[in-house]
C-alpha cells in the first residue's frame, strides 16, 4: 500500500490540470514552425515530464518504497536504451548490408 | 503443534522488500515489461520514419489533431476517475467506488469509439496497413495503425478488467487491494498514450 505521506484527491486534480495543459502546450509547439530538431526535442521532453508525472503521482510511485523504483525504473530505462542503440543494426540486417 | 508450526513459518517468511503486496509486484512488473514492448515499436516506428524520404504529413489540425486532443484530455479524466475509484474503496465507500469505475469505463469506452471513428475516417480516405493515398511512404499505415491498434487492445482490454473487478469488488469476492492494482494498468495506458500523441500524431501534423 502507498504510505499515509499520499495527498488529498484535490492534490490530483491539479496534477490532472498540468498534464492537460503540457498537452495542450504540445499542440501550440507544433503549429509555431520550429526547426525540425528543436520541434521533435521539445515533445519528447514534455512527453517525458507528462509520462514522469502519471508513473510518480497517478501511479503513487512517489509514495512507495524507494525500493520498488530502484529495481524497475532503471532496469527498464536501460533496457530501453539498448533498443533503442541495437534497433538500427536490424533495419541494417534487414537490408542485407551488414558491414555498412 | 500446528501453533508452533504455524509460528515457526512466520518466523520464515520475509517481509516484502517493497512493502507492497505480490499481486501489485507483478502489476508492476507487467507493466515494465509492456513499456519496453510499447518502447520497441515506437523506436521501430521512429527508426523507419527517419530512414524514409517520403514521409507523410497526414493529421490536419480540423479534425485529427482536435479529435486527437479530445481524445487525450478524456484518457487523463479517465485516470482521474480511476484515482476517485482508489480513494472510495480505500475510505471503505463501495457505492462509489463502483461508481467512479463505471465513469471510468465509460470515458475509456468513448476513447474507443472515437478511435475507432477516426480509423473508419482514414479507411475512407484510403489509408491502410500498406496503403497511403498521399503516394508516400507506405510504412506510415503500418505504424500508425500497429502502434495506435496495440495501444487500442489495451484500452480496451482495460475497459474489461476494470468491468471484471467492480464486479468481484462488488460481490465481496475481491477488495480494495484488487481495485488499486487494477487502476495501475489503466494509468500506464495513459502514461503510454502521453508519447504516442506526440510522436505518432503531432510530429505528423500538416503544418
Amino acid at each position: 500500500m502507498a504510505s499515509e505521506r499520499e495527498p488529498g484527491f484535490k492534490f490530483y486534480v491539479g496534477i490532472w490540470i498540468v498534464m492537460i495543459c503540457i498537452a495542450g502546450l504540445e499542440v501550440i509547439l507544433t503549429y509555431q514552425h520550429l526547426p525540425g530538431r528543436t520541434f521533435v526535442g521539445a515533445l519528447l521532453i514534455l512527453a517525458f515530464v507528462e509520462g514522469g508525472i502519471a508513473i510518480m503521482y497517478f501511479m503513487h510511485m512517489k509514495y512507495e518504497s524507494p525500493n520498488l523504483f530502484w529495481t524497475l525504473v532503471p532496469i527498464t530505462i536501460f533496457v530501453l536504451f539498448m533498443l533503442d542503440h541495437i534497433w538500427p543494426d536490424a533495419l541494417r540486417l534487414a537490408r542485407m548490408n551488414m558491414f555498412r | 503443534m500446528s501453533e508452533t508450526h504455524a509460528g515457526t513459518h512466520a518466523a520464515l517468511m520475509e517481509a516484502s522488500p517493497f512493502g507492497i503486496q505480490s499481486k501489485k509486484l507483478a502489476m508492476w512488473l507487467f507493466i515494465a515489461s509492456d513499456a519496453v514492448t510499447f518502447g520497441a515499436v515506437l523506436f521501430g516506428y521512429s527508426f523507419l520514419r527517419v530512414g524514409s524520404l517520403d514521409w507523410s504529413y497526414p493529421f490536419k489540425f480540423s479534425p485529427s489533431i482536435i479529435n486527437a486532443f479530445i481524445m487525450t484530455v478524456i484518457l487523463l479524466t479517465s485516470s482521474l476517475t480511476m484515482l476517485a475509484g482508489v480513494f472510495a474503496a480505500k475510505a471503505g465507500n463501495k457505492a462509489r467506488c463502483l461508481a467512479w469505475m463505471g465513469v471510468t469505463m465509460l470515458l475509456g469506452a468513448i476513447f474507443a469509439i472515437l478511435h475507432l471513428r477516426e480509423w473508419f475516417h482514414m479507411f475512407d480516405e484510403g489509408w491502410g496497413l500498406f496503403k497511403n493515398p498521399l503516394g508516400g511512404s507506405a510504412d506510415f499505415g503500418a505504424g500508425f495503425f500497429g502502434i495506435t491498434g496495440l495501444h487500442l487492445t489495451h484500452v480496451v482490454s482495460g475497459v474489461i478488467a476494470l468491468a471484471v473487478v467492480a464486479l468481484g469488488y462488488n460481490s465481496g469476492r475481491l477488495d480494495k487491494n484488487h481495485v488499486e492494482t487494477t487502476s495501475l494498468y489503466w494509468h500506464f495506458v495513459d502514461f503510454v498514450w502521453m508519447f504516442v500523441f506526440p510522436i505518432v500524431y503531432l510530429m505528423n501534423a500538416a503544418r
